[in-house]
Parts: C-alpha cells; sequence; structure tokens
C-alpha cells in the first residue's frame, strides 16, 4: 500500500514556478532518491510533503508518521542545548518503549558519552547522525532526509546511507533522500526521481533504467538560459 | 524596609518571568521584536492615565492587539514584518507622546516603582505565574518550533499557533514588566539575564534557571540600592543586569 502519493504538486513563489508537476508514489519500507541540480527544486518538494508550504495538486499522506533530517537548523547551532535534551524534545512517547537515548546513538555509532555534549561541541557529521537519532526517537515509518550540500560524513565510520539503509531494512521506515551524489542514488534507493534546473520531473523509475548517459544529459541540460539558471540556486534560501 | 517588601516581591516575580521568557527570546534573536513590542503599550499607557483606568489593562490591549497584527501580517499577507514592526513601534511612541504629560510620559518609559498599587501588585504575581506555567507546559514546543520549524511540523505541531501563543506570553511579560521598570527597560529584563546565563549554561535547564536568578538578584538589589540611595530603581537594575552580563564573559563556556 501507498505511504505517500504526490500527484501533478507544482509550487510557485512570486510567479517563479520552483516545482512544477511531479508525480510519484512511495510504497512502505520503499526508499526514493530526489536527484537534480542546486535549485531544481529538491528541498522545496520534502517542504510541500511537511506542509510547510503551500503546494497546488495533491499529496495524499496514508498512515505516515513523518521525520524529517533537515539541512540546517531555523537557528545558529551553539546553543545551550545538549544532545540529550534535544532528543527528549523529538522522542513520541507512546511508540517507543524500546528505544532509550543509549539504543538510538548507538544505531548511528556514537557512544553514551554523547548524550551530554551540547550542540556547540559537534561536528557538522556528528550533528547530522544525531538529527537522524533524534528523528529515530519520533519512530517514523517515512522519513525525509535533506542531504547537506557539504559532505559532512564522520571519516572511519559508516556512511549516513548506509545507515539510513539500514534503518529503512530493519525498521521497514520508506526513505526519501535528497541527493547530490548519484553513485548513493544506484545503491540505495529503489526508485529515483529526477527535477531539472527548469524544475521538471524529468524522469522517475528504478535506477538502472533511469541514470543511464543519456537520463543524465536530459536532467543537467536546462531549456533556460544561463542568465536565468543563476537566480534559480537561490531559492532554497529564501522561503523563509 | 518593611515599605519595600511588597516591591520586592512583585519585582521578584517580574524578573522570574521575564529571565524565563528571555531564555526562549535570545534562542531566536527575537530580542529587537521584543524591544520594539514594549514600547507599543505606550499609547495604551497614555489611554489608562486620561481615562482613569489601571493603566497595565491599557498598555496590555495595545500589546496584544499589535502581537495579533504582527501574527496575521506575518502569516496572511506578504507585507514584510520587520517593516511594520517598525512603523508601529514609531507610530505608538509618537501618539504616546502626544497623549501623555512629560511626567507621566518619563513614568512609563523607565518606571515607578513607588506608584505600584495593591491591584498592581496581585496582578503582577498573578500574571508572573501564570507565564511561567504556560512557557513551562510550552517549552517542548517553543523549543523545537525555534529549532526548527519544519521539525515541529513533521512531529505535527502547529508552527503558527506555537508563535502566537509565544507572542502573547510576550506580550503579557511587558505589560507587567512596565509599572516596574518601564517600557524602554523591560526589553533589557528579558533580554540581559538570558544573555548572561549563555555564558554561564552548560545545558538548557541550566541556561533557563541562570537566566531567572539573573534577573530575580539584579532587580532585587537593584531595588534595595535604589531605596538606600535614593534612586531609581529601573535604571539601577539595568545597569546591576549589564554588570552581571559583562562579568560572566570571563566565565564564558564554549
Amino acid at each position: 500500500m501507498s505511504i505517500l502519493e504526490v500527484k501533478n504538486v507544482s509550487v510557485s513563489f512570486g510567479g517563479q514556478m520552483i516545482i512544477d508537476g511531479v508525480s510519484f508514489a512511495l510504497e512502505e519500507g520503499e526508499s526514493l532518491a530526489i536527484i537534480g541540480p542546486n535549485g531544481s527544486g529538491k528541498t522545496m518538494l520534502l517542504k510541500a510533503i511537511l506542509n510547510s508550504i503551500k503546494y497546488s495538486g495533491e499529496i495524499i499522506k496514508t498512515g505516515a508518521r513523518i521525520g524529517y533530517v533537515p539541512q540546517k537548523l531555523d537557528i545558529e547551532r551553539n546553543l545551550p542545548l545538549t544532545v540529550k535534551e534535544f532528543f527528549s524534545l523529538t522522542r513520541t512517547k507512546k511508540l517507543n518503549e524500546n528505544y532509550t537515548d543509549n539504543h538510538v546513538l548507538e544505531f548511528v555509532g556514537f557512544g553514551q558519552e554523547y548524550a551530554n555534549k551540547k550542540f556547540s561541541e559537534l561536528s557538522a557529521g556528528e550533528f547530522q547522525r544525531i538529527l537522524i537519532a533524534a528523528t529515530i526517537l519520533s519512530k517514523p515509518n517515512l522519513l525525509l532526509f535533506d542531504e547537506p550540500t557539504a559532505s559532512v560524513d564522520v571519516a572511519g565510520q559508516e556512511t549516513v546511507y548506509e545507515l539510513l539503509h539500514r534503518l529503512q531494512t530493519k525498521e521497514n521506515v520508506a526513505l526519501i533522500l535528497v541527493s547530490h551524489d548519484p553513485s548513493v542514488v544506484y545503491q540505495y534507493a529503489n526508485n529515483v526521481l529526477c527535477l531539472n534546473q527548469s524544475h521538471k520531473q524529468v524522469c522517475y523509475g528504478a535506477p538502472r533504467e533511469i541514470l543511464t548517459p543519456e537520463g543524465f544529459k536530459n536532467l543537467y541540460v536546462s531549456d533556460h538560459d544561463n542568465h536565468h539558471d543563476l537566480y534559480v540556486g537561490d531559492y532554497n534560501h529564501h522561503h523563509h | 524596609m518593611e515599605l519595600i517588601l511588597p516591591i520586592l516581591i512583585s519585582g521578584t516575580a517580574v524578573a522570574i518571568a521575564a529571565g524565563y521568557l528571555g531564555s526562549f527570546v535570545l534562542l531566536r534573536r527575537m530580542a529587537l521584536v521584543g524591544d520594539a513590542l514594549s514600547h507599543v503599550a505606550l499609547p495604551g499607557i497614555a489611554l489608562g492615565i486620561m481615562f482613569h483606568f489601571n493603566i497595565l489593562i491599557g498598555s496590555l490591549t495595545f500589546l496584544v492587539l499589535s502581537v495579533i497584527i504582527i501574527w496575521v501580517v506575518e502569516h496572511k499577507t506578504k507585507l514584510n514584518v520587520d517593516t511594520l514592526v517598525g512603523v508601529l513601534f514609531t507610530l505608538a511612541l509618537a501618539i504616546g507622546a502626544i497623549l501623555s504629560s512629560g511626567e507621566e510620559l518619563l513614568d512609563s518609559l523607565f518606571g515607578n516603582i513607588s506608584k505600584i498599587t495593591n491591584a498592581d501588585f496581585w496582578i503582577i504575581i498573578i500574571s508572573s505565574v501564570a507565564i511561567v506555567l504556560a512557557l513551562l507546559i510550552l517549552t517542548r514546543k517553543l523549543l523545537l518550533n525555534m529549532i526548527s520549524k519544519d521539525i515541529a511540523l513533521s512531529l505535527g505541531m502547529k508552527p503558527h499557533v506555537i508563535e502566537l501563543l509565544f507572542l502573547l506570553i510576550f506580550a503579557l511579560t511587558v505589560a507587567i514588566g512596565i509599572k516596574f521598570i518601564g517600557a524602554l527597560l523591560m526589553g533589557a529584563l528579558v533580554i540581559i539575564p538570558a544573555a548572561t546565563a549563555r555564558n554561564l549554561a552548560r545545558n538548557f535547564k541550566n541556561y533557563a534557571v541562570i537566566s531567572v536568578f539573573m534577573g530575580a538578584i539584579s532587580v532585587d538589589f537593584g531595588i534595595i540600592i535604589a531605596s538606600l540611595y535614593n534612586l531609581d530603581a529601573g535604571p539601577v537594575i539595568v545597569i546591576l543586569a549589564s554588570a552581571f552580563f559583562f562579568l560572566s564573559i570571563f566565565f564564558k563556556k564554549r
């Protein structure tokens, strides 16, 4: 059964199309990767699914408990807030008697000592794992993961994608990954959806069918002129 | 000393409410909004004086009204909120200045604790308790909403409603502080103790507690010093709070 159905969804800001007619469906425990150049509307598509921005078209969630891992926070990270305190904000009380802070810390590859660390003491890579751990505490069955533009992995550990893949297979969590890295998509996604620079859905299907040289050409070549594309890249920062 | 006991008690209540509120305000860098908000109370104060009703009620009415206007503009229109806050603030200041006499204006800008009536005392105590309770109940939602609106949304929270509640709590806090420390200085009582606490805190709980404590000791010592040397309490309180802030820089934790 589909946990999420997106039908002909469009988003526009001040007369500019940000997303132009996107449709896809996601089954329980399935993973979908959204790829496309910067400014193609990937993050905005996640925000539409979250109901954080206005959109036209239809988004149907059936029994979905959404977990969201944002690219960045709304405020600076030098907060007087510890990992443990952050966990207490996202923990869903009813659903997770078996989930403790230590469990989720272990799941993302950290020891118990991380519970008392302040946000400001974490590296970008560590912080992203903490965001994922906090999301697990809300026991989602649909996880939206927005990959930061800069690679932030912690050296010597399994990649964030391996971690998310483990979450998908162990807990049957459906995943939507926004990614810039096609190799990630190839390894971890059941389906891939591509947005191009004019915000249109230019492919949708299994990675091995989609990620052909011809497919890439369609994705990264725009039907607008270059001048216009310079502006498109900034949309992610403008929606607040 | 007996005479200043009710003032000390109500002052401590205001400081606790303001200090706790401040620990949230500072997270979101809402300092400027808070400052502007405190000035919006002026016309209400002036009207209260003119028509002989409690100025606390007058200022609260204006504060709640502006909070709702700001909230509606932010969510229902495409106007720029910062600009609107700026315009509302100057407009309120101008109307307040026209409506009130020089001495009254000075009192409402810098506060006058000698003018706290029995009714004021109880309004301040009850409101402070309500503010602290409301913040305690809303802590999880407020924090998550400030950290990431989208995470809050994903967990089924309603960011717009949380924001409105927060602004209303903010308005009530400013209102009870105005008679005490004045519209100009109330912003300081919200921001400075939290800024001090931020330098010293190890975690959020710690931060809120230190902020409340810093607010309370600034107000209490401020009132005592002012009464001993026959000074206005408001400015003394702010000077003390600022002194604690500068001291805290030397103990700053990462």
